[in-house]
């Protein structure tokens, strides 16, 4: 990062470019200030994000809260062996990779779509109406949120009323919807977009403001209707971004969420609500096991950055716009 | 094991709410005669000009106002006595947290009552122990509590804190049923002609009529509680039907004192395949598998259910919802649910509380603490025949009489004024509970009773008309009356025997929990027809665990309760 005037002046100043660890120094005291300005920044860092690691050594031992670190029991892996050879394990790995895949693919469908629909709306009155209706699930809490998707399916909810009404049930054989585990995965994806849906909109429309409107024009005077424009103009002008936004959610992708699948499931969906946090909490926090908690915390961290590496890579391949 | 915390947090709730609502009973004047020594130490500390101290002390069961112990006229007093004053803080948020950042922290409160993460602290090393100290200073808490000493001792045999669920004195049976029992609206006794039930098919056969009868009022046959840890609710039935106290997942025999779980034994069949009937016949309500608690509550007052199984503490926001209305208007008292004994076939019931003892809550001394001399002391001084009066009743003129005859007793007016804002200001709300004590169901040397909502006088003054209507026609005075005395039970409640953090019990009942709670919404939601085939599957899941040495395990600890007690 060196600063352009820096170099001129130098330049002027020595004409033989200093090397080495003599450059070094005196680039380090003419930018002392900026060095001093990212001081507390690094120092945040790294006592909030690296020091933690340390951490991790609990993942190795058997932890006890009162004893000292030398103190501790060394297990080595034992801890992940309880993890991975655990037949649940697998399920529940599962179910957080399908949630969270349905959530990724769910959640960017339909956030794009909405977000060209809304961009074509020409009356500001009806798209600020529109905006808002769909940002405001986002602000409920999911506690509410899943009372609400709760009572909405219960037997005596609308969704069974309405079947009722339509004659597609009899009196009596009314869905228990969240009873059923093969559901949970779609009552999920139909929650969550429900409620984030609008949120997600907000950084595509921010986006498509970016395009230039001549590119508008152009493609009109072209002979483009409304479709072929938001095909060719829009969706081009805003695909950095998507991809952005998607090698960042790739690494995400162990974080199925922890509220819905904790407060919609129940036992008889949990086959398929369990996931890797819920089943991390029973068997860890909840019992005072922090280490294997932390194992557990140690592999979602692990994939998730190999995962993020991977889409990174594989976008940088592909000539795309990436992270880093 | 969250449930059984609970129900201790429940047990004190019930028991504060019992001590403010009933009022009147009859009086102590003398009591003062049996307090013994400590009175002598009182005495002196009260001679010696002591310097005042504030310590902290953390509540993690109980949700009030922060505030400090002088401020309430029972601290006053106590703090007149002793010179010393408590900053008492609640729980706020979640437990585990609360106490996880305290352990990380290595700062404790002076005084704390962690409730379900009391094997955390224990893990943590933070209470002190207590031996030398009541030694020292506690004459009465030897008194209170010598006879569990036993039973108090850590693995290393020291003690590190008072439990509450001492009893002094005479043993005095609550009136009401707080505990575990059959319920179903008054409405279909008085329709039946209140007749006695005393098996499950019986009670199944009054449902049945009763919603046949009034078709026309959408009613719900059965509803069971399933949410979360409170899905014992559920689970538990099975034992008591078979004639057992609620020991958790076991079952204890009393001859052999072998603990038996009882998740996949004939008995849990019986009752699911019970359910399973009941589910074909449309009473009952499928929606119980996925209802959250605040969804079961709601039923309940909604009229519409006529019964169901749950344990007293458990829905008694519906209940005294009910109540109320039916104290406003008479004709409501058929809503209002009616305790039932029910057994499998008649046996003996076993669903009254032995006089048990929970050795796995209570208030302990940390090692932050700066002088645990006072402390102990204050907590000594709290255990005096006066003082648990003062705790409990209040003060003689001001929150109870006394009649001729020594009976303990509130007037009406009393009773209307300690409400829950006098609670606040007296400070019945801080010490009537989680302070060492003499325990519910203990007596005074004169025979009151400590607690107030167990003294017979105050309890009679709490019914209503209705009340006695019915409790007449089944020839009781009590709801307790209805049931089976209990069985002595010196491990009880078996749920209560610590365990460690992460150990194989533990993992073993998570497990257990995970197994039923979703085999038991198939078993009973299944076609009659494939009942046995769904069972047959659930018994392979369950026999994957290592029961035999649950069973083993609890086995060996009730067996050394059982020494201990001896």
């Amino acid at each position: 990062m060196e600063s352009k005037p820096t170099m001129t002046t130098s330049n002027l100043v020595l004409p033989k470019k200093p090397t080495g660890l003599k450059r070094f120094a005196m680039k380090l005291l003419e930018q002392r200030v900026l060095v001093l300005m990212s001081i507390p920044f690094l120092a945040w860092l790294f006592i909030f994000k690296y020091m933690p690691l340390w951490g991790w050594t609990i993942a190795f031992q058997d932890y006890k809260p009162a004893k000292s670190f030398g103190e501790q029991k060394w297990v080595g892996f034992d801890h992940f062996q309880f993890l991975f050879q655990d037949e649940r394990f697998i399920r529940v790995l599962r179910n957080t990779l399908a949630m969270s895949g349905i959530n990724l693919v769910l959640g960017f469908v339909t956030a794009i779509t909405l977000a060209l629909l809304l961009n074509e709306v020409r009356k500001v009155a009806f798209k600020r109406i529109v905006q808002t209706v769909s940002y405001l699930p986002h602000f409920i809490s999911w506690v509410v949120a899943a009372s609400i998707i709760q009572t909405t399916l219960s037997p005596d909810g609308i969704i069974n009323e309405m079947l009722l009404w339509f004659g597609f049930l009899e009196k009596g054989e009314e869905i228990l919807f969240l009873g059923i585990p093969e559901y949970f995965w779609g009552i999920f994806g139909a929650g969550s977009v429900w409620k984030d849906v609008g949120w997600n909109t907000i950084v595509y429309l921010a986006a498509m403001t970016m395009i230039d409107p001549a590119q508008y024009e152009a493609a009109e005077m072209d002979g483009a209707g409304r479709i072929k424009r938001m095909w060719y103009v829009t969706l081009p002008g805003i695909k950095p971004v998507i991809i952005v936004l998607l090698i960042m959610n790739i690494g995400y992708l162990l974080e199925s969420g922890f509220e819905p699948q904790y407060l919609l499931g129940n036992g008889m969906n949990i086959d398929y609500s369990e996931n890797l946090d819920i089943f991390v909490l029973k068997y860890g926090i909840a019992q005072g096991n922090y280490s294997l908690s932390i194992a557990g915390g140690m592999f979602k961290t692990i994939i998730s950055f190999i995962l993020l590496f991977a889409a990174n890579n594989l976008a940088k391949r592909m000539g795309e716009s990436r992270l880093f | 094991m969250t449930k059984k915390l609970l129900f201790i947090c429940m047990a004190a709730f019930m028991v504060i709410t019992a001590a403010c609502s009933n009022n009147n009973n009859g009086g102590d004047t003398k009591t003062s005669n049996s307090t013994n020594t400590p009175k002598e130490t009182a005495a002196e500390e009260t001679t010696k000009p002591v310097e005042k101290v504030t310590f902290s002390y953390f509540n993690g069961v109980a949700a009030a106002k922060d505030t400090n112990s002088n401020e309430t006229t029972i601290g006053k007093i106590l703090e007149d006595q002793t010179g010393v004053n408590f900053k008492i803080e609640h729980l706020v948020g979640d437990l585990n947290t609360k106490i996880g950042t305290m352990i990380a922290s290595n700062a404790y409160p002076d005084v704390m009552l962690p409730d379900a993460a009391i094997d955390k602290i224990l893990d943590a090393g933070a209470f002190i122990a207590l031996d030398d100290l009541i030694e020292q200073y506690g004459p009465n808490i030897k008194r209170v509590y010598g006879s569990y000493f036993n039973q108090m001792k850590a693995e290393d045999g020291k003690i590190y804190f008072l439990p509450f669920s001492n009893t002094v004195g005479e043993y005095i049976p609550d009136p009401n049923i707080n505990q575990g029992a059959f319920w179903i609206q008054r409405r279909v006794l008085k329709e039946a002609g209140y007749p006695e039930i005393k098996t499950l098919d019986a009670y199944f056969d009054l449902i049945k009529n009763f919603v046949e009868k009034h078709k026309d009022e959408d009613l719900t046959g059965m509803v069971s509680l399933t949410h979360d840890w409170r899905f014992f609710a559920t689970s538990n039935p099975p034992n008591h039907l078979a004639g057992y106290p609620n020991d958790g997942n076991v079952i204890v025999d009393m001859t052999t004192f072998d603990a038996k779980t009882y998740a996949a034994d004939d008995n849990t069949k019986r009752w699911l395949q019970k359910l399973n009937e009941l589910n074909a016949d449309n009473l009952f309500d499928k929606a119980s598998f996925v209802d959250n608690y605040d969804q079961y509550l709601a039923k309940l007052t909604s009229h519409k259910v006529v019964g169901f199984f749950d344990y007293g503490w458990q829905f008694s926001n519906a209940q005294n919802a009910l109540k109320d209305a039916a104290k406003q208007d008479p004709t409501q008292d058929d809503f209002v649910y009616f305790p039932l004994p029910v057994t499998f076939d008649g046996q003996k019931d076993q669903y009254l509380d032995p006089p048990g003892f929970v050795k796995n809550r209570g208030l302990g001394i940390t090692k932050s603490a700066k002088d645990p001399a006072r402390i102990i002391q204050y907590l000594d001084n709290l255990l005096t025949d006066e003082n648990q009066i003062l705790q409990r009743w209040g003060i003689k003129g001001d929150t109870f009489e006394v009649d001729d005859k020594g009976r303990m007793y509130r007037t009406a007016e009393q009773i209307v004024k300690i409400d829950e804002s006098f609670n606040e200001k007296f400070g019945f709300k801080y010490y009537s509970w989680n302070w060492p004590l003499y325990g519910n169901g203990s007596s005074l040397p004169d025979g009151n009773s400590v607690a107030p909502g167990l003294q017979p006088e105050v309890f009679q003054m709490s019914l209503t008309n209705e009340d006695k209507t019915i409790l007449e026609k089944y020839g009781v005075k009590t709801y307790a009356e209805l049931f089976a005395a209990p069985d002595d039970r010196p491990w009880y409640p078996a749920w209560g025997i610590p365990k460690e953090q992460g150990s194989e019990q533990q993992i073993w009942e998570t497990k257990k929990d995970e197994i039923t709670k979703k085999y038991f919404p198939k078993l009973v939601l299944a076609k009659p027809a494939d009942f046995e085939k769904v069972w047959t599957e659930y018994i392979t899941a369950f026999g994957k665990l290592d029961t035999a040495a649950y069973e083993s395990w609890t086995t060996t600890e009730v067996k050394k309760l059982i020494e201990a007690a001896k």
